[in-house]
């Protein structure tokens, strides 16, 4: 395994097309935390945990499935091929959105591009659908995989047990990644786990369990891929736990004043994106006015495409669409 | 007396009980830095973490533990968040707490208050927004309490606490910031509705939230000339026949409105009630059948206004 590891991450720390575009996902999530915190406290920032969303959502085939945490869903969306200005629309309930402003967009990604969403809103179930999308791919003999991402707390729920333990069984192609930011709202993920780590849990599945650090960009797809390549052969689903840290509140809104402000700092340190941008610049995979000008495009796109979404319809209560719930109207 | 929101007058009466009985302890997620709405701030601090238990997400064990805890002699109080959640704990309550007085003929007993607060949550959308009081009233061995005011939070929750059977204690989401003056030593008895309004045209049964547009229509229908007995119903089990069916055989007409679905809502168990006794006319004012949707307009339009009460009055 660990030679399996070191062989992986060597082969991803040269791929600069790969690195490029996850380094391309990590920029447009910060500045997506940056408008969405602005225009909505109720907003659940990412910084921080940047490394974990391109290490899920790089690279996955059209076939596969993403289900992705609740943190991290509308980046996941965009690196799926949804469109981003729908998707800042969904955040402000407009028309222009997947949904006509009837849900979420960063809870619920667009079908559409086979990104699943927490549909009941409750923590959890999203990993027994990762089970199912899985099992259909299997059924219909495709080497189709699912990855499906959720937090410390989440695995604290009976759904996080039964789901991997199903996958365990049937051999699903899942990839369970817990983005683990030591955190659920309030709840040190020291009080919520009794396990050692949550990446210790996997031999009572049965599964590989893997421990991996959510904040080297590189490391993480390395492990995601080996994961990725062990699903697709049939051999089953792999737990990886990738531990980063909340550096925003739960929401914008929180203050966060349970937890020391020395923590914090130490993590702000660990910056994943200035990580991955140093290896770029150092391995010369990327030139300095390149990264200005990444960052600048991405910052105008990201800008460009909020006004477009402030600036589009609400709907109108006739949208309120009793004809939607049932498939005829027996509302 | 004191001048306390919703959220803290609910504290105060923990608070008061965990002092009198030791029994009483809390447990679920958040609680410990005060709950997500304030309402168990300072009770860690003051009665230590063995009592203000912060658990893992893990609802359908959090409820689970607590029916164990109360057939062992404790007193807890779960708190799931909002109603929607504890949909996790369906079984625990349902099958599990609702059933073990009669199962067991009384040796067993499972005495404890959940607060599943109820109610369209700004901006929250259909997961998060749901009223479900019918559901838990529909269920033989619940009681289901739904305060409408700060005073009534106070009360209800120390009366909830001493029932001695599972309370669903469904506080309402928009309501946590409420203030008014609140006497702590004041009791109201589960089962007793309260009339916030005297009338002699139309009786006006709500509860929780719909109290405020309740009002409101009433006000405006004695403006056309229309006088509205409004009742705050308070608690939904066991109801208030008694006070519901002494007004409406005054008035000779009954409207009943809530925020939850029209559609098999609890405000059609009132109205059949009233219909099958007296025999007069009965209309319900709810929500559509339909999930809340997440835009501002969506949501607005899935409220209970004062215009629609002041419709049905009217009519
Ligand atoms: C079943 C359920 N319980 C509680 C909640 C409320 N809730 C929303 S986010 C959250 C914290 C989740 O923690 P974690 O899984 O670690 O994700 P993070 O917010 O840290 O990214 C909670 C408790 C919920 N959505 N579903
Ligand atoms: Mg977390």
């Amino acid at each position: 395994m660990n030679a399996q590891f070191a062989e992986a991450r060597a082969r991803v720390a040269e791929d600069g097309a790969l690195l490029r575009s996850m380094y391309e996902l990590m920029l447009l999530t910060r500045e997506i935390d940056r408008v969405a915190g602005k225009a909505d406290g109720h907003w659940h920032a990412c910084e921080g945990e940047e490394a974990v969303i391109a290490a899920c959502y790089s690279g996955l085939r059209p076939d596969d499935f993403a289900v992705p945490h609740y943190r991290g869903m509308l980046p996941a969306s965009v690196a799926r091929g949804a469109d981003l200005r729908a998707l800042l629309a969904g955040l402000a309930g407009k028309t222009t959105s997947h949904s006509g402003g009837r849900y979420r967009s960063d809870v619920c990604g667009p079908i559409e591009h086979r990104v699943i969403g927490l549909y009941s809103g409750a923590l959890g179930p999203t990993l027994s659908y990762a089970a199912g999308t899985a099992l259909a791919a299997k059924l219909d003999r495709r080497d189709a995989v699912t990855i499906a991402v959720f937090g410390d707390g989440t695995s604290n729920r009976g759904d996080f047990h039964e789901a991997l333990n199903l996958a365990a069984v049937l051999k699903l192609g899942v990839v369970y990644v817990c983005q683990n930011n030591q955190f659920a709202i309030s709840t040190p993920a020291a009080r919520g786990v009794g396990a050692r780590s949550i990446a210790d849990r996997a031999p009572g599945y049965g599964i590989p369990g893997v421990a991996a650090d959510g904040n080297d960009a590189i490391g993480l797809r390395a492990a995601v891929e080996i994961a990725i390549e062990r699903a697709r052969r049939g051999d089953g689903p792999t737990l990886i736990e990738a531990l980063t840290y909340r550096i925003s509140g739960h929401l914008v809104a929180d203050a966060a004043d349970y937890r020391p402000a020395e923590d914090v700092a130490a993590w702000r340190s660990r910056d994943p994106l200035a990580r991955l941008q140093r290896h770029l610049l150092e391995c010369g995979l990327l030139k300095r006015d390149e990264d200005e000008r990444l960052a600048r495009e991405t910052r105008e796109r990201v800008d460009a495409a909020m006004a477009q979404a402030q600036a589009d319809p609400d709907p109108g209560a006739d949208a309120l669409g009793l004809q939607a719930v049932f498939a005829a109207a027996r509302s | 007396m004191a001048c306390l929101s919703y959220a803290q007058a609910g504290c105060l009466a923990l608070e008061r009980a965990m002092a009198a009985d030791p029994a009483v302890v809390v447990l679920g997620e958040d609680v410990g830095r005060g709950g997500i709405f304030g309402q168990y701030r300072g009770l860690q601090q003051k009665f230590g973490t063995a009592r203000v238990l912060d658990t893992p997400i893990s609802e359908a064990t959090i409820m689970g533990a607590a029916v164990g805890m109360a057939l062992a002699g404790l007193k807890p109080v779960v708190e799931m968040r909002v109603v929607d959640f504890a949909l996790c704990a369906m079984d625990e309550i349902v099958n599990q707490a609702a059933k073990a007085r009669y199962m067991f003929g009384g040796q067993g007993r499972v005495p404890l208050v959940a607060r599943l607060p109820i109610g369209i949550w700004t901006g929250s959308a259909a997961q998060h927004s749901q009223s479900l009081e019918a559901w838990f009233a529909h269920v033989p061995g619940l009681v289901v309490v739904t305060p409408s005011n700060p005073q009534d939070n106070c009360s209800l929750l120390a009366a909830s606490l001493e029932c001695g059977d599972p309370v669903i204690y469904m506080e309402h989401k928009e309501l946590w910031t409420v203030e008014a003056e609140v006497d702590p030593t004041a009791k109201v008895p589960l089962g007793r509705a309260s009339v916030l309004r005297a009338g002699a045209d139309v009786t006006l049964v709500t509860w929780a939230r719909t109290v405020q547009p309740a009002l409101e229509a009433a006000t405006a229908a004695a403006a056309r000339g229309v006088s509205a007995e409004v009742i705050d119903l308070r608690t939904l089990w066991p109801w208030d026949r008694e006070t519901v069916l002494a007004s409406a055989a005054r008035t000779r007409r009954l409207v009943v409105a809530h925020e939850a679905v029209r559609v098999a809502g609890f405000g059609a168990e009132i109205a059949a009630t009233v219909a099958e006794e007296l025999g007069i006319p009965v209309r319900r004012v709810g929500g559509a059948r339909i999930p809340v949707g997440y835009s501002k307009v969506l949501e607005d339009a899935a409220r209970i206004s004062a215009a629609a009460i002041l419709e049905s009055l009217l009519q």
